[in-house]
């Protein structure tokens, strides 16, 4: 009966070995003893000690998913560097808690950090500075700005200050008092003999620059003994046509060159 | 210990805070960063400037 136990039998006869019958009984050359040399174990490193291993010896390796194939050598033999020189020197005592000096060091890194943030604040406004400012009108430019008045905003009898290449410029919008007066004045008599109409474009508007003609100084409006300009540095009284009448200036007012674009707008440059 | 650690509670620990050192360090920081830069400048040009020859020339 054939089972499987069984069927072993039926191939022993092709399992078994046939000699050749070769004669191997003659010395066919001889080989030189191996003499092993015996180099004391120096286990300097992880390669050395794996080296060691006996690897025809029954090693039991155990392998699976929980099981650690770290391997630990005890390393007695070799020195840990110093690194003290790198450390923190907060940190160096092992028997202290670094808990304690936690702070402290939080404060050299956020110091190290807003240090470096307020320059760079102060680098930006630097720059941001000087881009705005090349932005803006250059000197000569300025020197020969032109202002643009709107006269409706100016009521009767009222005397505007504006700021015109960096002096002061005086708009004023006479009464017709005023004209009257200083249409009427005798031109002969004047220091510096300049009739009204000389003066003016439009009699309603006067025209002038803030600058006392005597030194310099800025006269103020609406006072003096002749109702136009007073400069109170050393007395020169002008009057609403902004002509010298009284004191030591020499000149009248400053006209400068303006024009009336349209009849509500002033022009002066 | 106690005053690193007060410096921090009050001052690094909020970011409101931190950003507002910065600010105003930055203040006290230009004005004497410029400051220095200008008294370096005079004490290298010193007496090339018209205020260090000014005295020469009555007037």
């Amino acid at each position: 009966m054939l089972k499987p136990c069984t069927v072993s039998g039926y191939f022993k006869s092709a399992s078994q070995v046939v000699s050749n019958q070769l004669n191997v009984s003659g010395t066919v050359a001889v080989l030189p003893t191996r003499k092993p040399v015996q180099i004391p174990f120096q286990g300097n490193s992880a390669l050395s000690l794996s080296r060691a291993l006996p690897i025809n010896a029954n090693v039991s390796v155990s392998s699976g998913p929980a099981v650690s194939t770290q391997i630990r050598w005890a390393h007695t033999d070799i020195n840990v560097p110093n690194f003290d020189d790198y450390r923190n020197p907060a940190t160096k005592n092992p028997n202290k808690k670094s808990t304690d000096s936690e702070d402290s060091r939080k404060n050299f890194t956020y110091l190290v950090a807003g240090g470096l943030g307020a320059s760079s604040a102060y680098a930006a406004k630097s720059v941001i500075t000087q881009f705005v400012s090349s932005m803006s009108a250059s000197a000569d430019v300025l020197a020969l700005a032109k202002i643009e008045i709107k006269l409706a905003d100016i009521p009767e009898g009222k005397s505007v200050t504006f700021k015109w290449r960096g002096k002061p410029l005086f708009i004023r919008h006479r009464t017709p008092d005023e004209i009257s007066t200083e249409q009427s004045v005798a031109v002969n008599n004047l220091r510096d003999p300049q009739h009204d109409n000389e003066r003016v474009q439009n009699p309603e508007w006067l025209v002038v620059l803030g600058v006392c003609t005597h030194l310099g100084c800025v006269p103020i409006a609406n006072s003096g003994d002749f109702g136009g300009y007073y400069c109170p540095c050393h007395g020169s009284h002008y009057d609403a046509s902004g002509r010298i009448r009284k004191g030591p200036a020499p000149l009248n007012l400053e006209v400068p060159a303006y024009t009336f674009p349209t009849d509500d707008t002033l022009l002066v440059g | 210990m106690a005053l690193s650690s007060a410096i921090y509670n009050t001052l690094f620990k909020r970011t409101s805070t931190f950003a507002l050192i910065i600010v105003g360090s930055a203040f006290f920081f230009e004005r004497g960063f410029d400051l220095g830069c200008d008294t370096f400048f005079d004490s290298y040009n010193k007496g090339k400037q018209w205020k260090d020859i000014k005295g020469n020339y009555s007037q």
